[in-house]
Formats: structure tokens, C-alpha cells, sequence
């Protein structure tokens, strides 16, 4: 025992040299609900689950960057898609704290729900010491979310006008397919190609499952990518019927919306005609 | 891995093989089959560096965990082939260049006392290097995945140590996989993800060990180990992080090889575990299995007087149970295991090669046994690992009552270190320096004492 | 509070920024000068609209693109010359500097306002737009403003040149410069700029041009003088 703590310590010596510095030397905490993240264990989660594509240095360019499309998240420029506050402004430490447990679907990022509460806490604590802003801004307002109201007809037709009118489908395209007119031409903050979300692939929308989550990313927009914040545009209660309308787009995944946007005629018309068969591919397309 | 499995029954061992022949031949295959999964394949495929899903490679981290029991999958869209660049390829190879020193106390040699009569301590060390495994593992589409892993010798020889499809999250839930063919046990201790590769220390005595009939007798009608890949079929659920898993298998009794070789009987193997976090310290995690196997004591028919293969009835009952924890103190870690097992008397006496129902010797127990093993990290950082393992084995109850108390009981320490001087997405890499002692009671060759066998090993683990 | 001049052309009147204000120091010295380019600038290609009807019809020949503005003499249109050293930060100007939409570009092209000063987007075209400012130092929003919505109305608090664009109409290219101080001045069709009023001092004066960066100049201003200085661009043919 006694030769292997000499071992020990000889090794230790040797490694504190190796190890990687992160850029960010402050300390940092993060608080969720009764969470207190730390950035200090943050770091040693980092550099090991996370440096491989965000980088040693938080801005996005680690060794995978060349190969992973959309690009990491770039620590440094703090500019976060899944938000609960205004756009342009920073997110809650929750808002982080939950996307490390979801995931991002469509990118390479994976669900982090493996680790423990603790350890997301702690991460969110140490991206927070890459970029400045941290210290001299302080996270938005969250966006206030009226409940839910009743589901109706009117609503899906009403969500369907807005969808026409605030030129959602220029992009998302008229069956939310993401192939409207300008579609081929998106690009990210980064300049790199980025496709809009495809309604009839998922139910999994970038920032969550839930309604309020749909309500939540056209009201903050995904910051760093062309899809713009229509806060200033959309009272609180059309956008619950934007939202009822999003979900009858979603034709592959059951909801009361498009159970109910069915039992119409126009409805019924309108969904029978996207599904086209198709085989499967392993794309998640199913028939 | 194979011949261990190859089974008396099936003809091809005589008794005639000495102990230490079949302990020293056992060892060297364990260490050429010590395949862990540890797949650059994967860390290539989502870009990530090999200490995301290792705390240590091989050893995996409670995501790594999630990534496997999720079929190789992340569950973020880039899982199915169809996402892959076309020339992605899911292979990885590991080897083991090496010097190593292995010294035995009491090897049987010729002496004074005449022919094998004798016995001495034989040291040899020299550069080496370990089998070659080639994973080649993945998806096939979305939420089907599968695992086929040729493994070589280091002569080269090769055996299938794994061969293996499964349907994931069958009908949208993490509780319904179901996977088919040749694969690893359920293990939370996973002997394939073993941090250890001495002959001596490179696998779980626990897993393996079964007992001496008298002294310098080996349990002969049949054999297996928990750490041995088995074929069959496995139900496996797990909560979607990972914290709750449970798992049931039915395999043939063959322990995984090939050509049902033995019986027509099968086998059940049933684990759960349960992981909750304690504090900051970390995630905890405890569990249970147990093995419920048969094995024929002789067979229905034969041709020549020996045994046609597949053949083999009058199963008899083996059983082994074990409880495991997982315990994480921030950078240490232990993971302690208490094992027991059970034989049945004609199992674990007689040897059958041919029509005849075998009757158990006059006076013949069923023996039982218990263990414990306690394996402790210390994992610096993703680069650095410290290992130290001990394993026990205890007899309860001997086949027979003349023999001494403490025949076949056997005690394992061993101390590791694996350096890894990079992590990236694209290879495994690791220093690995190794000494491994173990001590089996009574099973010397001639003497019948203590058989000490020790274990020194430096040498480069690379996958890539 | 302080005074600036801006030079800029045609459609300008829509900027309010551009107004030339009251002089309280007329006794200060005077920079003035022309930006030109040497080479051959690349060719500004038509916008294809086809894809915006609504813009289209706007336009008898589709309008080029605007990065690289040229009038005759080889003058250069669009360049920012400001006071980049040597000068007090001064504070925000009440007035809003306005950005318009119209028929699917930005007027003006290049629109240049202080640290803290209010700017308003207006858009006046019959379609929706999405304002998406791509600043590195400041905040990156990013916001939709559908036809007939009030302007948006944001600022910036970091000095920072910002490229902003349209995602729903790739074409739509524009820049905010953000500016310390408010000597400033955007250079029109003549490509001459004037910055007045200069309290004695050495300054650096600096000119932007989108494609082509920056140039410096120190000028050592000591009483009423006028100082002339010339900024001449390398233009590349791509």
C-alpha cells in the first residue's frame, strides 16, 4: 500500500502540469429551485463530459467542432437558444439546468439526464464563467405565460390565420414541413446553413414537448438562429392559438389538437393529404 | 472464452488434464477474452471524448451506462446509420502490447521423486502482447442495435465473443428491449469493462470460481462463469436517466458456445439495481442477481460409447446469487459485492460421457461457497485511475467432508494504475501497470498446499 | 447634447440621425475629406426578389446589392469616419436614429448612432421582416416584425460595428456603428465627409467600409483650422 501512494503522488505531480486550464478562473455559482451549483465541480464534469465538442475554452470550437453541425454552443458569446426570457437577453439558470437534462433533438447534443441533479447544477455554474456577461448582466424577465385556455375549434383557425399572417410558413413552409420559400437559404449566427423545424417529423420541438414550451420558443426566439422573437408582435392569447394550430402540424403525434383539428372537414382534408406513405428508413419517419 | 464452455461433457477434456494445467490454460484464455467495450467507434460516431461515457476506460460513467442500456443510442437524432457520413464504419480495434512477469510457487515438475513428482516455482517474464478484438457495434436503424465482436487469441485464433441484435424502446418505452443472441450478463460488474489484465488479477474470481471436488480435483462435469458471455435471450427495462434497471435472461445452458455442444436445457438470469443520489457525494447505486442454471450429468444417446453433442439430459441445478453496491465518495469510488453459490452433488462429482444416469459418489455433498470482493477507485481525473481490488472466496460446505475445510478457498489482491495521457474522440490510449497475487488453498499439483500464482504487468491498452 | 454632421444621400431624409443640429461650439476645428478606392471594386450583382413579390413590384430594374457603393471618381459611398481616439465618450443623444424597411432593404445601408441612443426599426413594407443584428459584444436579439406593427425601438450600450440581416429575405443585408462619440459621419454619393466642431487635441480618425475594414489617421487639431484627410480603399474585384 505503501509503494502505490508513493505512485499516487509521484503521478499526481505529473498530471496537475497536464490538466487542462479552463479560460474562465472565476467562481460562479448557479441556483435552482434549492440547487446551488458550483462552478469549481463544474469544471471537473466539463472536462470530462463536455471539452470534446464545446472546447477547453467554452466557445464552441472543440476537436469534434469540424464535424458537428449546428455548431457547439459557443460559451463565450453566451448566446443560448432555449430560453424562458426575452430575446437577447440571458437565460435563467433553470433554462440551462433543464436543457442539459433534455437535450437538444436534431443536434448532437444528448440528454445529460444520466447525471444527477448536482452535477447539471455545477455545470451550469461553470459555462457561466466563460463569458463575461455573467458578472455584468443579469439573466431577462422570464416571459409571463397566461394559462392555457380551453381548446376550440375557433382557436386552431385562429392559430391558422396567424400562422398565414406573421409569415411563419416562409420559412417552416405552408404544411410546417420546414421547406417554405426561404427555408434553403438560413443561416445561423455562425453563418452556417440551418434548417427550420419540421413539424411532421417530431413531436420533439428544440426546446421541450409540452405546449408551454411551444408557447415559449416564438415568444423568445432561439437566439443565434433565424428564428426571430414575436413578442412584440403576438398578444399572450393568440399565441395559445398559434400553439393550438403548431400541433395539428405535428400529423404523426397524437394530441387533442389534431384529434379535434381531424373531426373537421377542412381539418380532416388537410392532414389526410400530408401523410404520404412512407417506408421506413430508421429516420423517424414512420408510415 | 469458449472452451471454458466447451464442457467435459461435450468429450473434448480428459480427465487426465491436470490442474494446474486447467488453471493455467483457463487463466490464459480468461486473459485473451478479456474484451471490454470501449468503442472509439462510438466516440467518432457523436463526436464525444471517451471519458463521457468512461470514468475510466473500460469502466463506464452512469451516461455511459444510459448509452448502452439505451442501444447505443443518444436519443438525439443522430442514432440511426441513415445520419451517418456514409463511409462511417462502426469498428474498433484493441490490443495489448506488453511485458509481463507471471510466477508461480508450486509448479509440478520432474524431480527426485521422479516423473511430475515434484514441484517448484517457475517465474518467467518477457515483452507479449495480449488477443485482438475487433467491436463492431452500433445501430441498424432507429432503436435496433446490435453487437458482433470477433476476438482473437493471441495466436490469433479467433471465437465469437459476442453476436448480438436488439429492439430498443419497443413501443416508445425504455422498458421493453429485448435482445437476441450471444452477449454479456446483465453485470453491473461488468467483466468485460474490467480495469484490471493480468492473468492473475484480469478477471473476477467471483465470477468464475467453481469448487474442488477433493483435493487436486476439479469440479469436471460441467463449466461456467457469470462473467462468460452466454446466448439467449434478454428482457432489459430501465428508467429514461438510468436509475432504475432490471433485467431477466433465458439462455442455453452452454455457456456460450457454440453448436449447442451440450444440453437442450436453459438457464435464467435475473438482475435489478436501483441508483439514487446521496447528497454532492455522487450517484449511488445498489443491486442484486442471481443465476439459475442446469447442466447435464449424461447423455441421451451416444455413438461409440461417447456422447452424441446437444444430447446431454438429466440436468442438474447450480445456482449463484450476489448482492453489489456501488458506492461514490466524490473521486473515490468502491464497489463492494458479496457472491454465493450452490452445485448440486451428481453436478458437481460426476463425470458423464456416456448413456448411463451417473450416481453421485457415496457421501457426496452439494457444495456451496460465498464471496466477497471490494474494488476501490480513485479516479484523479478522466486521466488518471488508481485500482486496487480484493476478492474472496470461503467454502461452506465441501463436497465431502474429508476434505479440509479451506480446499479450493482463494484470495486475490491486486493494484492498478491506467494513465491516459490524452482523451479524444477518435482512440483509446492507456499506460497500464499491473500486479496481481492470488493464493488458492490445496490446489498445488502434488503437494496439495497452497498454490500462490502472481501477476506483473507494463504495458500499452490502445483502441482505436 | 453634442453636435453632428452627417453626410448622406437620396432617400436620407428618413434618417433622422442624419440632421445636422445646432453648433455650440462653432469655435472648434474642422475634419474634412473624401474617401475614395483604388483598383477595381467587385461588381454588385441584382437582387433577385422574385421570391418577395410584394418587394418586387417595387422596383422597375431589380436594385444591387450594397456592400460596395461607388460614385463618380472613384469615390466610396457608405464609409463610416468617426473619431476613434482622442475624444470624450459623449452621451446619448435624445433623437432616435431610424432604420427602415422598404421595398426589402435597409435604408440607409449603413446606419450610424451612439452608445445608448435610441433605435428605431421601422418597416414599411407589405411583408413580414425578422431584424437580426449579429453583434459580437453587445446582446444578439432577434426579432419579427410582421407589416403594420409599431417600431421596435432597442439599443445598444457597447461601441460595436454590427452587420444585421433578414433571415426570411437572405438578401436584406444592412450595419448599425455604434459609436463612442458623436463625431461621426457616413460618407454619401460625393464620398466626402465633414466632422466638425473639434475642440483642439489629437485625434484618430478612423474610416469603416463593410468589405473593406478600417484605415486610421492621427490629425492634431489646435484652433478653428480645417484639416483635409484622404482615405483611399484597396479594392478587391471580389
Amino acid at each position: 500500500m505503501r509503494r502505490i501512494n508513493f505512485a499516487r503522488i509521484a503521478v499526481n505531480v505529473v498530471l496537475a502540469a497536464a490538466l487542462p486550464l479552463a479560460a474562465g478562473a472565476q467562481q460562479m455559482e448557479s441556483h435552482i429551485g434549492n440547487l446551488t451549483g458550483h462552478s469549481d465541480a463544474g469544471r471537473q464534469l466539463y472536462f470530462r463530459y463536455c471539452w470534446g465538442c464545446h472546447g477547453p475554452h467554452g466557445n464552441g470550437m472543440g476537436e469534434n467542432e469540424p464535424w458537428v453541425t449546428p455548431q457547439p454552443r459557443n460559451f463565450v458569446a453566451a448566446v443560448f437558444k432555449c430560453r424562458s426570457t426575452p430575446t437577447g437577453t440571458l437565460p435563467l439558470d433553470s433554462d440551462l439546468f433543464n436543457t442539459l437534462k433534455r437535450g437538444f433533438n436534431f443536434t448532437n447534443m444528448p440528454s445529460w439526464a444520466a447525471l444527477t441533479d448536482q452535477n447539471r447544477a455545477d455545470l451550469v455554474a461553470f459555462i457561466k464563467t466563460f463569458s463575461p456577461r455573467w458578472k455584468s448582466e443579469k439573466p431577462g424577465d422570464p416571459i409571463q405565460i397566461p394559462p392555457e385556455p380551453t381548446l376550440t375549434i375557433g382557436s386552431i383557425k385562429h392559430g391558422q390565420e396567424l400562422f398565414q399572417k406573421l409569415e411563419c410558413w416562409k420559412c417552416h413552409g405552408q404544411e410546417g414541413r420546414g421547406d417554405g420559400p426561404s427555408a434553403s437559404t438560413l443561416t445561423d449566427s455562425n453563418d452556417q446553413p440551418i434548417r427550420p423545424y419540421d413539424f411532421t417529423s417530431d413531436n420533439r420541438s428544440k426546446c421541450g414537448r409540452t405546449n408551454q414550451d411551444l408557447y415559449k420558443i416564438f415568444m423568445t426566439g432561439v437566439d443565434g438562429t433565424p428564428m426571430p422573437s414575436f413578442a412584440d408582435v403576438v398578444k399572450p392569447e393568440d399565441a395559445w392559438d398559434l400553439v393550438h394550430f403548431l400541433r395539428t402540424l405535428q400529423y404523426n403525434n397524437p394530441s387533442p389538437e389534431l384529434t379535434m383539428w381531424e373531426g373537421t372537414p377542412e381539418g380532416k382534408a388537410i392532414v389526410a393529404a400530408k401523410r404520404v406513405k412512407q417506408t421506413y428508413t430508421g429516420s423517424g419517419v414512420k408510415p | 472464452m469458449d472452451v471454458r464452455g466447451t464442457g467435459v461433457v461435450g468429450g473434448r477434456f480428459r480427465l487426465g488434464t491436470t490442474l494446474l494445467g486447467s488453471i493455467a490454460l483457463l487463466v490464459v484464455l480468461l486473459f485473451s477474452c478479456s474484451s471490454a467495450s470501449a468503442l472509439p467507434a462510438f466516440a467518432r460516431k457523436y463526436g464525444m471524448p471517451c471519458s463521457s461515457c468512461h470514468e475510466a476506460w473500460p469502466k463506464l460513467s452512469p451516461f455511459g451506462q444510459q448509452f448502452k442500456d439505451n442501444g447505443y443510442q443518444m436519443g438525439n437524432d443522430r442514432d440511426a446509420p441513415i445520419f451517418q457520413n456514409p463511409s462511417y464504419w462502426p469498428v474498433t480495434f484493441r490490443i495489448t502490447p506488453q511485458w509481463h512477469r507471471e510466477s508461480t510457487n508450486k509448479a509440478q515438475v520432474d524431480g527426485v521423486d521422479g516423473v511430475g513428482a515434484d514441484e517448484a516455482k517457475v517465474t518467467t517474464h518477457g515483452f507479449d502482447w495480449s488477443g485482438l478484438d475487433f467491436h463492431t457495434a452500433g445501430t441498424l436503424a432507429n432503436n435496433i442495435s446490435f453487437y458482433v465482436l470477433p476476438s482473437s487469441d493471441n495466436t490469433g485464433a479467433f471465437h465469437f465473443e459476442s453476436v448480438w441484435a436488439r429492439l430498443d424502446n419497443i413501443a416508445g418505452s425504455s422498458w421493453l428491449n429485448v435482445k437476441f443472441g450471444k452477449f454479456e450478463l446483465d453485470n453491473l460488474l461488468s467483466e468485460k469493462r474490467i480495469l484490471t489484465l493480468t492473468n492473475v488479477g484480469g478477471f473476477y474470481e467471483n465470477y468464475h470460481f467453481q469448487p474442488m471436488v477433493a483435493p487436486g480435483v476439479p469440479e469436471a462435469s460441467y463449466s461456467f462463469g457469470i462473467g462468460d458471455n452466454q446466448v439467449g435471450i434478454e428482457w432489459m427495462g430501465h428508467s429514461k436517466d438510468d436509475r432504475t434497471r432490471v433485467s431477466a435472461s433465458l439462455l442455453s445452458s452452454n455457456d456460450g458456445t457454440p453448436g449447442l455442444p451440450t444440453s437442450r436445457g436453459y438457464d435464467g438470469f435475473f438482475a435489478a439495481s436501483q441508483a439514487f443520489q446521496l447528497g454532492s457525494l455522487g450517484l449511488q447505486r445498489v443491486g442484486g442477481f442471481a443465476y439459475i442454471g442446469e447442466a447435464p450429468t449424461y447423455f441421451q444417446y451416444t455413438l461409440n460409447g461417447t456422447g452424441i453433442p446437444g444430447t446431454g439430459i438429466g440436468n442438474k441445478g447450480f445456482q449463484r446469487y450476489g448482492l453489489i453496491g456501488m458506492w461514490y465518495i466524490k473521486k473515490f469510488d468502491i464497489t463492494t459485492m458479496y457472491f454465493h453459490g450452490k452445485d448440486d452433488a451428481t453436478l458437481a462429482t460426476t463425470l458423464a460421457l456416456t448413456g448411463a444416469p451417473p450416481t453421485p459418489p457415496t457421501g457426496a455433498h452439494s457444495p456451496t461457497w460465498n464471496g466477497a470482493l471490494f474494488e476501490s477507485h480513485y479516479n484523479f481525473n478522466p486521466q488518471l485511475i488508481l485500482i486496487n481490488r480484493y476478492e474472496m472466496v470461503r467454502m461452506s460446505q465441501q463436497v465431502f467432508s474429508t476434505n479440509p475445510g479451506n480446499l479450493g478457498n482463494v484470495d486475490t489482491l491486486t493494484f492498478g494504475v491506467r494513465y491516459y495521457p490524452f482523451i479524444s474522440s477518435r482512440a483509446g490510449f492507456a499506460y497500464h501497470g499491473e500486479y496481481a497475487i492470488s493464493r488458492i488453498r490445496g490446489a498445488s499439483p502434488v503437494t496439495l498446499t497452497d498454490l500462490v500464482s502472481s501477476s506483473l504487468l507494463a504495458g500499452i491498452d490502445f483502441d482505436f | 447634447m453634442q453636435m453632428k454632421r452627417v453626410v448622406i444621400a437620396g432617400v436620407v431624409v428618413l434618417a433622422a440621425s442624419a440632421l445636422a443640429v445646432a453648433n455650440p461650439n462653432p469655435a472648434g476645428g474642422t475634419i474634412s475629406g473624401k474617401v475614395t478606392y483604388e483598383g477595381t471594386p467587385k461588381k454588385m450583382k441584382p437582387i433577385d426578389m422574385s421570391k418577395e413579390p410584394s418587394c418586387a413590384k417595387m422596383y422597375a430594374t431589380p436594385p444591387t446589392g450594397e456592400s460596395v457603393v461607388t460614385g463618380p471618381g472613384n469615390v466610396l459611398q457608405d464609409v463610416v469616419v468617426y473619431i476613434s481616439a482622442g475624444a470624450p465618450d459623449d452621451a446619448a443623444p435624445s433623437s432616435a436614429a431610424v432604420f427602415t424597411q422598404k421595398g426589402c432593404r435597409y435604408i440607409p445601408h449603413v446606419l450610424a448612432f451612439q452608445v445608448n441612443q435610441e433605435l428605431k426599426i421601422v418597416n414599411e413594407d407589405q411583408t413580414s421582416h425578422n431584424i437580426h443584428p449579429m453583434p459580437k459584444l453587445n446582446r444578439e436579439w432577434n426579432k419579427s416584425q410582421p407589416p403594420g406593427t409599431p417600431p421596435i425601438s432597442e439599443k445598444y450600450d457597447k461601441a460595436e460595428f454590427i452587420p444585421v440581416k433578414c433571415n426570411v429575405h437572405p438578401w436584406m443585408h444592412g450595419n448599425f456603428a455604434v459609436l463612442k462619440n458623436s463625431h461621426y459621419a457616413v460618407t454619401g454619393e460625393s464620398g466626402s465627409f465633414t466632422l466638425p466642431n473639434l475642440p483642439p487635441g489629437k485625434y484618430t480618425v478612423t474610416a469603416w467600409q463593410e468589405e473593406y475594414g478600417d484605415q486610421s489617421q492621427e490629425v492634431t487639431i489646435s484652433g478653428g483650422e480645417t484639416k483635409t484627410v484622404t482615405f483611399v480603399f484597396k479594392a478587391k474585384p471580389y
